[in-house]
């Protein structure tokens, strides 16, 4: 497979009847094995993009490579059943079982029955759903079940690339999230080219690997990962569409696992109370943390240090502040502001990973400025 | 009685047609006109006194849901030519003779239905309206919605009377088949002489009678109905 | 409105409303009008659906023809069936063509209609889904489109029909009538039981066709079993 999957050079489209360029001069890589998120205001002509990729829309200039194939060289039900594609409205044939409609791609490739049912199951399987769904109709699903079978739809004949538009619009938050988390672990098997429009910043952001942010024309403002997007926005279009929570947005992206070991004010039950205070001392705080046995057992505020009792004894107060290594910064962030201790504890397989602190989470943002 | 028309074999169609000769008379084509229409005018005035109360009256009172469904089917089922058939015999034997009975009945099952439909529709859209805008705004505002509402029904209805109309005057010449006369006459008249014109003539007339009546509801519904109601209207029942 | 009731009623015996014996007596003549009767409306309706398939074809295919062939059929219905029977028949006799040509021409306005509403109702993801999957346009039309347009052409086919087997009672006026003609030998002779039995037929005739075309439908199209019927 190629590097680039899909190349989209000075690709223009006009709309009979209309002024101006829905899309004008669009120069475009998408790199094989990746998410590229398409994303822009209303009208910026990032769904028209996606539909002349597959073709569903003839662009009126320039030239677009599939695998370094023009998609203008294949008949284009050809192309269409190497491509999969997915709708907001999933548009799942009402007459037809879950099953049915998986398999329609297959079917009109010939495949033989026996493959068929197998690859049906698979699918089923891959996006999440009870084989017990198999045989049901349409109707009978919930909004996020039919999205599901519409992303198993168009995933059928394993084709490399596939397109996505406004795939997650339709249904609830918490289904859409759910949804979304789906895609990302689907991806993580099956490592298909992904184009994806959305309206949803932080759709964009959560789940793909670089951004494409429109204007009007499809004029490419910025196409980078998200964090780049985030944290050098090229223009102020960009800055305003982002949103001015650049920086809470930046901490959602990464995790705390991604920051230095900081032991922070905690030491061991057998520690002296003497050595204590002086831990506190030179840190300049007022809550000492206390393990046991590699486990964080508890929080212990300087006043309640009793000179020559044990550590470990006496009541502690829990930490209200617990984070895994793989806990977003965000999330982070967010329960040391409501705690009262100044830092969250690290709890990674129930043992203690550390400590993280706002002065780091700080510093974690910033050193990258550099 | 079937009274033939009294037209010589070889005519014309032009002659026939346009000959004022025949267009007067007993058996002349203005009697046979005046003859169809007054009795399509009669069926379809019995017909709106009938349907209109009826199917304006149920969808007031809520009820009759399914009465509607009923009559669509029934309605399309029922065969006019075979009905109007079935009745010449019980009206003979009654003693009331071939005409109009018969064919007046069979006529007014084909206008009731698209009136008592369209009716009963239109009050029942007119109501849920009404009664959700009163509410709304008031019910000092609801003398402006009715005559609004009432003028949106009536031309639902009018629609209705219209469908109806063209259908019994499209229908009515199977009645000189059945022992009448009326502007039918002549295809009768002419397919038994074998006479081509005058069945070509008996034909163009009874057409046209029903285009004109087309026309006629066309300009009555354009005149009846102010500019913005008449838009909204444009759905056929 | 039961037609043995009234002939108690009556009592009369010399000219009843249905004297049974010519009914077993002309068992054949009445069976081979219904036979008749059947098989113009079968070919009337055939007809219909080939031409209304045509014309649909066309009309999806050039948006701009829609309103024609609409305003074409529609004119068409409107002509009264005595006229349009009188008018073919100098150019076709008294003959089949001469009824089945007008029969046809009534039932295009129904076919038309209802198939369009069939194909208008297909929700649009479901076409755009199709294309997308890279189904020919033959593919989407039979996997897609019809089978979810079945349903109202099912219902048109039904009433038009019905509809027919009305008109097609009217043909017996040229002589193409099927249990029509029992109605007008009645008339001739006055001689009611073939009008009775004639009129009566066929009106059995109608809602038997309309409740079988019904079944059918049902079975062809499962899905809608749990939707509304349009």
């Amino acid at each position: 497979m190629a590097e680039i999957a899909i190349r989209l050079t000075n690709v223009s489209k006009r709309f009979s009847g209309t002024a101006t360029d829905a899309v004008t001069e669009l120069s475009l890589e998408i790199p094989s094995g990746s998410i590229v998120a398409l994303i822009g205001p209303s009208g910026c002509g990032k769904t028209t993009t996606l539909r002349m990729i597959n073709r569903l829309i003839e662009p009126t200039s320039g030239r677009i490579e599939i695998n370094n194939n023009d998609v203008l060289s294949v008949p284009v039900t050809d192309l269409r059943r190497g491509i999969g594609y997915v709708i907001q409205q999933v548009g799942l044939f009402p007459h037809r079982t879950v099953a049915q409609n998986i398999a329609m791609v297959p079917k009109v490739l010939g495949w033989e029955k026996a493959r068929i049912a197998d690859r049906v199951a698979e699918l089923i399987e891959l996006v999440g759903l009870d084989a017990s769904l198999t045989n049901r109709y349409p109707d009978e699903l919930s909004g996020g079940q039919q999205q599901r079978v519409g992303v198993a739809r168009a995933l059928a004949a394993d084709p490399p690339v596939l397109l996505m538009d406004e795939p997650f619009g339709a249904v609830d938050p918490i289904v859409r999230c759910r949804l979304q988390d789906q895609l990302l672990a689907l991806q993580q098997k099956v490592h298909k080219t992904i184009v994806l429009v959305t309206h949803d910043i932080d759709e964009a952001l959560k789940v793909a690997d670089r951004v494409a942010l429109f204007n009007l024309g499809a004029t490419v403002e910025q196409f980078s990962t998200p964090d780049e997007l985030l944290r050098a926005p090229r223009s102020e279009f960009v800055e305003r569409f982002v949103g001015e929570d650049r920086g809470m947005k930046r901490l959602a992206l990464k995790s705390v696992s991604q920051l230095p070991f900081d032991q922070g004010t905690v030491v061991d039950a057998r520690c002296a109370v003497p050595d204590a205070i002086s831990v506190l001392d030179n840190a300049g705080a007022d809550w000492l943390g206390v393990t046991s046995g590699g486990r964080f057992v508890g929080w212990l505020h300087r006043d309640d240090l009793i000179p020559g009792a044990d550590l470990g004894a006496g009541p502690l107060r829990q930490p209200a502040a617990q984070v895994t290594p793989s806990s977003t910064l965000r999330n982070a962030l967010e329960l040391i502001m409501t705690s009262a201790t100044a830092g969250a504890v690290i709890v990674d397989n129930d043992r203690f990973g550390g400590v993280v602190t706002v002065e780091a989470i700080r510093k974690c943002l910033s050193s990258e400025d550099q | 009685m079937l009274a033939q028309a009294a037209v010589p074999r070889d005519i014309g169609l032009f002659e026939f047609l346009f000959g004022s000769k025949y267009w007067t008379g007993a058996d002349g084509i203005l009697a046979s006109l005046s003859d169809t229409v007054v009795l399509c005018a009669t069926v379809v005035a019995v017909a709106t006194a009938i349907a209109v109360p009826l199917g304006a009256g149920l969808a007031h009172l809520r009820r009759g849901e399914l009465s509607v469904t009923w009559i669509v089917t029934l309605s399309r089922a029922v065969p006019t030519f075979a009905i109007a058939g079935l009745l010449v015999p019980i009206s003979l034997r009654r003693g009331w003779g071939f005409e109009p009975w018969p064919i007046f009945i069979a006529l007014l099952l084909v206008a009731v239905p698209p009136i008592y439909l369209t009716s009963y529709t239109a009050v029942k859209e007119a109501d849920a309206n009404t009664v959700d805008a009163a509410r709304a705004m008031g019910l000092a505002e609801r003398n402006v919605l009715f005559r609004v509402e009432l003028s949106l029904a009536t031309s639902v209805i009018l629609a209705g009377v219209r469908v109806a109309t063209v259908q019994v005057v499209a229908t009515e010449p199977i009645r000189a088949f059945l022992g009448g006369d009326g502007l039918g006459r002549y295809v009768r008249d002419g397919l038994g002489q074998n006479n081509d014109n005058l069945l070509l003539g008996g034909a163009i007339l009874v057409a046209s009678l029903a285009a004109l009546t087309g026309g006629l509801f066309g300009i009555i519904q354009r005149v009846a109905l102010p500019v913005g109601v008449r838009r909204l209207v444009h759905r056929q029942p | 409105m039961t037609v043995l009731g009234d002939a108690a009623l009556l009592g009369e015996a010399t000219n009843p409303i249905i004297r049974w014996e010519w009914v077993i007596d002309e068992w054949d003549q009445i069976q081979a009008a219904l036979i008749e009767h059947i098989e113009l409306t079968f070919l009337a309706v055939m007809v219909g659906l080939i031409v209304s398939a045509v014309l649909v074809a066309f009309a999806l295919r050039f948006r701009s023809a829609t309103a024609p062939i609409n305003g074409l059929t529609a004119f068409l219905y409107t002509i009264p069936s005595v006229a349009l029977f009188g008018l073919l028949v100098p150019l076709f006799g008294l003959s089949r063509p001469t009824a089945v040509l007008p029969l046809s021409a009534y039932t295009l306005l129904i076919l038309v209609t209802n198939t369009t509403a069939g194909f208008d109702a297909v929700p649009e993801p479901v076409r755009e889904a199709a294309d997308g999957l890279g189904l020919t346009a033959t593919q989407r039309l039979f996997k897609a489109e019809l089978p979810l347009a079945l349903p109202y052409i099912i219902t048109g086919l039904r009433i038009a029909v019905v509809s027919t087997v009305g008109l097609v009672t009217v043909a017996a006026i040229i002589g193409q009538g099927g249990l029509g003609s029992l109605i007008l030998t009645g008339l001739r002779r006055t001689f009611w039981t073939p009008m009775t039995i004639g009129a009566a037929l066929s009106i059995f005739l109608a809602l038997a066709l309309d409740g079988l075309i019904l079944l059918l439908g049902k079975l062809i199209t499962p899905w809608s079993a749990r939707r509304r019927t349009p």
